[in-house]
């Protein structure tokens, strides 16, 4: 469990960053930095501060052949697309998550009226249990909504994207702040599709393809 | 790929992440010719053993490449983002691998037997509040901090070290963090 108390929190990402933790904690840590601001601002606080400290250990030359394994690691690598949503097939999520979701999403559908969405998704973050985003669909188009507050960091915005699955994502736009979006029914998205959100540069992926992290996703499926 | 030439040469530390993040090889390669030093200088003090610092400073190169485009403005530096992904790397290099007891060799870099590293931090962070703040903690909380953040020591092995009980031990390393923020904070 991630601690609110604030003492307590960055008590944890102080000793995150030591390296003190546990290996289990420690990926508990990985795994909540993602959605968990306040604890990313701690790890962060932390790395900027103590990170001079390094300077207490002599530089030293590296083996001459570093590069090379590096850059042939990076050749087998493929573009950087497909490595963002080969990511996604890592996200472990847990059965707990899986659970939490299916129920939710059945009660929306039971509560949903006749004429209500076709397809919907409930979207959260990797190893996270809690809904995040419910993303809505219907013959009015697509509407997404944050069910809780969430922001992008500084100067990021958070993109929404569509993934049929074996093609390459296509971006549905930016998510304003206000945490709803609404678009028009001509948008493309199917049963099956993923949809994701990523961290991009504010103003969106310069390059039309997602660059930045996957911090929310789930799978949109047809509500009978 | 504009970035590709000659302006990678220009370009800051954080400029060439960003640089990374859109797919630049080159700017990698800047990056690892201007930090593979301190790096693995940093790695090396962590796991002691060469091919396991070399091996991680590859690990993390690759993951620069892969992350780059998460190194997000609420980060200030690109080098503090780099030592992390190092550090990290190494210590889960160190952590799977059973450690033998740490040497006093100082071809190794252990300098964890120090009377009194503060000395080399004064030289190190002249006018840096960390400085002043770590020179406020009690000796044993600097200790434990500076053994788990430098030389990547577990709290057991800290404790072995110093040598002191496990519990103190953990409760050093905790309360001099809490100190060290408040200090930091104000």
């Amino acid at each position: 469990m991630i601690p609110d108390d604030l003492d307590d929190l960055h008590a944890l990402a102080g000793e995150y960053v030591l390296g003190t933790l546990d290996p289990p904690a420690a990926r508990e840590i990985d795994d909540a930095l993602v959605a968990n601001a306040a604890l990313r601002r701690a790890v962060i606080f932390w790395e900027e501060r103590l990170h001079g400290l390094s300077r207490l250990a002599a530089p030293g030359e590296p083996p001459p052949e570093t590069w090379q394994k590096i850059a042939a690691r990076l050749e087998i690598a493929a573009q950087p697309r497909t490595r963002l949503w080969n990511s996604l097939t890592l996200w472990r999520w847990s059965t707990a998550a899986a659970t939490a979701a299916a129920a939710c999403l059945a009660l929306y559908i039971a509560l949903a009226p006749p004429a209500g969405p076709r397809l919907v998704a409930i979207l959260h973050a990797p190893q996270q249990q809690q809904p995040a985003w419910l993303a809505t669909a219907g013959s009015g188009g697509l509407l997404v909504r944050a069910l809780a507050t969430e922001t992008a960091p500084v100067d990021r915005s958070f993109e929404l994207w569509a993934i049929a699955p074996g093609a390459t994502p296509v971006s549905l736009g930016l998510i304003p702040a206000s945490g709803r979006l609404e678009l028009g029914r001509s948008t493309s998205i199917r049963d099956g599709d993923l949809l994701a959100i990523t961290i991009e540069p504010e103003g969106g992926s310069p390059s039309g393809q997602p660059t930045g992290p996957v911090v929310f996703a789930g799978t949109l499926v047809a509500a009978k | 790929m504009v970035m590709d030439n000659e302006i990678v040469a220009l370009s800051s530390l954080e400029a060439l992440v960003e640089a990374v993040a859109r797919g630049s090889q080159p700017a990698l390669r800047r990056i690892y010719e201007q930090e593979s030093r301190r790096l693995y200088g940093v790695a090396l003090r962590i796991a002691r053993r060469p091919a396991l610092a070399a091996d991680a400073l590859q690990d993390a190169f690759v993951q620069v490449w892969q992350k780059a485009g998460s190194f997000a403005a609420e980060r200030g530096s690109a080098e503090a983002w780099l030592t992390g992904i190092v550090r990290y790397r190494a210590l889960d290099a160190v952590r799977k691998t059973s450690r033998e007891e740490p040497s006093d060799d100082p071809a190794l870099g252990d300098r964890a037997e120090d009377p009194d590293q503060i000395e080399q931090i004064d030289r190190l962070l002249s006018r840096d509040a960390l400085r002043r703040c770590l020179g406020a903690l009690d000796e044993n909380q600097r200790r434990s901090i500076l053994l788990a953040f430098v030389d990547g020591l577990s709290h057991a092995e800290i404790s072995k070290r110093l040598p002191a009980p496990l519990g103190s031990v953990k409760s050093w390393v905790r309360r001099g963090l809490l100190s060290l923020r408040s200090c930091l904070d104000s």
